[in-house]
């Protein structure tokens, strides 16, 4: 059955459950988790909500960062979460 | 006496060859069905000048229906393709014109487009008997001087090798632009009925593809954040910035403990060095050169600059512009030059402070062009008020090649290291010893000195402000219209004559938009469904080996034909693919279309409901259009009338008094207008009361 991206309704590949482009962008998030969590030691919801302020934040990403953050609510999650 | 026909690319060219070969420089004006040429004498000879109005013939396709594949082609005239095309007249003018002449002469710009115009006004209009009795001039400027040694020393023939290129480029584009074109056309037409422009070709295909990729790293971009340590000194009452040698500290830890650390210390010099330090002079401009620099300074397109460049060059101001060229040729007469742009008072002192060189040698680039140098003034003054535009790239065109001729600037810098509590600070200044070219250039250079004090090594200075500062890493910058030329000439895709034209359809087609570019979802759709089925369209590769054909065309190794032969066996595997997978591509294509059109009508947010958009709504019974909030069906009932002609675009800003989208519309013949959609709007009160007491009186 054909799988859509639950940010943009775009297709998903076969083994992602993102489109092309916020797979791309989702892998990029999670890869630069650890260079923020060294630079400021904070939370892995801490890190979504600061990407997901800052104005050079491509907006691929945002999308992601702000679907992972309503997703998950209130709860604070420290590690990335997958999809 | 012998008649003697010659061609020009364009009136005003024809006007100045016209005036520059009759020995008394006066020669006498006609039209021809509202054509004008000119009569010139020249010792026994009789020179009719008329001109073309650029291409008066283009390629089209020989019989068949709007379908594709299409391999058999022809060259027509291009008013039987373009019914806005002018050209009709100047067919059937040249066509009487050229009756009994004895000779031709082809007197287009210098370049394969001014080559293969007159090649197919002689062949399709002269017949092919007139192009054994052709000969060419070749010049790169419309003054007196070089139209008549271009005369002079006309070549024998026509420049067949450079007429042969011109020929195959167009071919080759045509037969890709207009199959894949059509395929794309086609196949959103075949799936659902709705017909909408769409188009790629050889040169395009790869441009949008870099356009693409660059988007996708900017949209898939995460900061990383960083901090830098901002640092003041005061010496002898003036302030001077302190440079952490580290530039980026990658943590806060690190950054703080550089503050806590040097915070109310002292700092001791323990260095200094100084260094001066040579600046070459600039080259001459090319054409991508002066497109770029204009951009930069005036914010000029590739296609403002371009157009002014070519009306200065018509005016005999300027060189040929249409140029890879950045150099000048020791044929060209420096001091000539010198001395008329000297008349001019602005000019006067910096002509002769070159004049007084002993030699004057200017600086060449590493760019060459066999067909015409750098762009350079002619030493003509302008006769008649330029434009704002022309007036402005004139200066920069004759400062820049003065610049060339200039010294090497020197530059003097200096480093002072101040070691505080074991953490290093740099003291910069700079300053330059001796201006050279860039006096000549000053207008257009941008150069901050810094002047420090005296200083000596064990001197004490304080550090009068010290903080770390959180930055973040930006992502790379969305190319603007002069980079993405740039990016294409580094490319090898294209020519000078093309790129500017393959920006602007993209534009046109809404794969891109704005100043700094950014991709629409149609754009996006149309590189992912080309990249899917015919990647081979998008690559950079298979344009760059044709562009390398084309130049081996004009040097002889190659024929023309062959090379148009290999693009259609290029192109019929990838033509047969899309044809099979038509009705997937057009599926793809139409959703992405949707979503664009739906995007392209909004104009910004309801201010009223705030959660809706306002966008534009055509009335199905009376086919008027307004402008309503999309959540009509949830009670919201904002709506504005809309201008019922012209194009309406969105600004996305909304307007400071009522909150309403403030739009730009465009009507045909008039100036844009750009306001609030809100007619009621309370910042329009005053002008509306105001309305209404005049058609009251």
């Amino acid at each position: 059955m054909e799988r859509l991206c639950p940010v943009c309704n775009r297709r998903t590949a076969e083994n992602d459950a993102l489109c092309a482009y916020h797979q791309r962008a989702y892998l990029n998030l999670r890869d630069k988790y650890d260079q923020w969590k060294t630079a400021l030691g904070i939370s892995w919801n801490e890190y979504l909500r600061e990407v997901a302020d800052n104005p050079n934040t491509g907006e691929w990403v945002r999308e992601v960062a702000q679907h992972i953050l309503q997703r998950e609510g209130a709860s604070e999650v420290s590690q990335p979460t997958s999809f | 006496m012998g008649k003697v026909l010659v061609i020009c690319e364009k009136p005003t060219a024809a006007e100045r060859i016209a005036e520059a070969l009759d020995e008394r420089g006066k020669p006498q004006a006609f039209r021809e069905m509202a054509v004008p040429y000119f009569m010139a004498r020249l010792g026994s000879l009789e020179l009719t000048v008329v001109s073309a109005l650029g291409h008066l013939f283009t390629l089209a396709q020989r019989r068949g229906s709007w379908t594709y594949p299409i391999f058999d082609i022809q060259w027509v005239p291009a008013y039987t393709v373009d019914r806005e095309s002018r050209t009709r007249n100047f067919v059937e003018a040249i066509g009487r014109l050229s009756v009994g002449a004895e000779e031709y002469i082809s007197a287009c710009d210098y370049d394969v487009e001014g080559s293969l115009i007159a090649y197919t006004i002689l062949r399709y209009i002269c017949g092919e008997e007139s192009l054994k009795r052709a000969r060419r001039m070749k010049f790169s400027t419309l003054t007196k001087r070089d139209l008549q040694k271009a005369y002079e020393e006309r070549m024998p023939t026509l420049d067949f090798p450079m007429i042969y290129a011109g020929k195959a480029r167009h071919e080759v584009d045509f037969l890709f632009g207009i199959n894949l074109s059509r395929a794309l056309t086609l196949s959103v037409k075949h799936t659902t009925g709705y017909y909408k422009t769409l188009s790629t070709g050889r040169v395009q295909g790869p441009t949008i593809n870099f356009i693409k990729e660059r988007e996708e790293e900017i949209r898939t971009f995460v900061p990383e954040p960083y901090w830098v340590i901002e640092a003041e000194t005061t010496i002898e009452g003036k302030k001077y910035p302190l440079e952490y040698s580290e530039p980026r500290i990658p943590t806060r830890n690190e950054a703080e403990e550089v503050v806590k650390a040097c915070r109310g210390a002292e700092g001791t010099i323990t260095e200094i060095n100084a260094r001066s330090i040579t600046q070459a002079p600039p080259a001459p401009f090319n054409l991508g050169d002066l497109q770029r620099e204009a951009y930069n300074l005036f914010k000029y397109s590739p296609r403002t600059t371009l157009n002014a460049a070519e009306q200065l060059y018509l005016g005999a101001l300027i060189s040929y512009p249409r140029t890879s060229s950045q150099r000048i040729p020791p044929s060209i007469d420096i001091k000539n030059i010198l001395n008329g742009l000297a008349q001019e008072p602005d000019y006067r002192r910096l002509t002769q402070q070159l004049l007084s060189k002993p030699s004057l040698k200017p600086q060449q680039g590493g760019k060459d062009d066999p067909a015409h140098p750098a762009i350079h003034p002619t030493g003509n003054l302008p006769e008649e008020k330029l434009t704002s535009v022309q007036s402005r790239l004139f200066d920069l065109v004759v400062r820049r090649f003065m610049a060339a001729l200039g010294d090497p600037a020197v530059l003097r810098s200096v480093r002072a290291d101040v070691d505080v509590k074991g953490h290093l600070f740099y003291l910069r200044g700079r300053q330059t010893e001796y201006w050279g070219w860039m006096e000549f250039y000053s207008p257009y250079m941008r150069r901050e000195e810094v002047v420090l004090p005296p200083l000596k090594v064990g001197q004490r200075v304080s550090v009068s402000r010290l903080e770390a500062v959180r930055k973040s890493t930006s992502p790379p910058p969305r190319f603007n219209p002069s980079s993405l030329l740039k990016l294409m000439e580094d490319a090898e895709i294209g020519t000078k004559a093309t790129r500017t034209e393959i920006i602007d359809t993209l534009f046109k087609r809404g794969y891109i938009v704005g100043e700094s570019i950014d991709m629409t979802d149609l754009g996006f759709a149309i590189v992912e469904t080309i990249g899917k089925y015919c990647p081979a369209t998008l690559s950079v590769e298979m344009t760059r080996d044709l562009e390398q054909d084309m130049g081996l065309i004009q040097l002889g190794k190659r024929e023309s034909d062959d090379v148009v032969a290999e693009a259609v066996e290029t192109l019929k595997p990838i033509l047969e693919e899309f044809k099979a997978k038509e009705k997937l591509i057009g599926v793809e294509l139409n959703a992405a279309l949707r979503v664009s059109q739906f995007k392209e009508n909004i104009l910004g947010p309801c201010p009223a409901c705030r959660t809706g958009v306002i966008r534009i709504i055509r009335n199905r019974s009376t086919g008027k259009r307004f402008a309503g909030c999309s959540n009509y069906l949830k009670g919201c009932r904002t709506s504005y009338p809309l201008p019922q002609s012209g194009k309406i675009e969105p600004t996305r800003k909304s307007c400071p008094a009522c909150g309403a989208p403030v739009i730009k519309a465009f009507i045909k013949g008039k100036r844009s207008l750009t306001f609030c959609i809100n007619f009621d709007c309370p910042s329009k009160r005053g002008r509306k009361e105001l309305g209404a007491a005049v058609s009251r009186l």
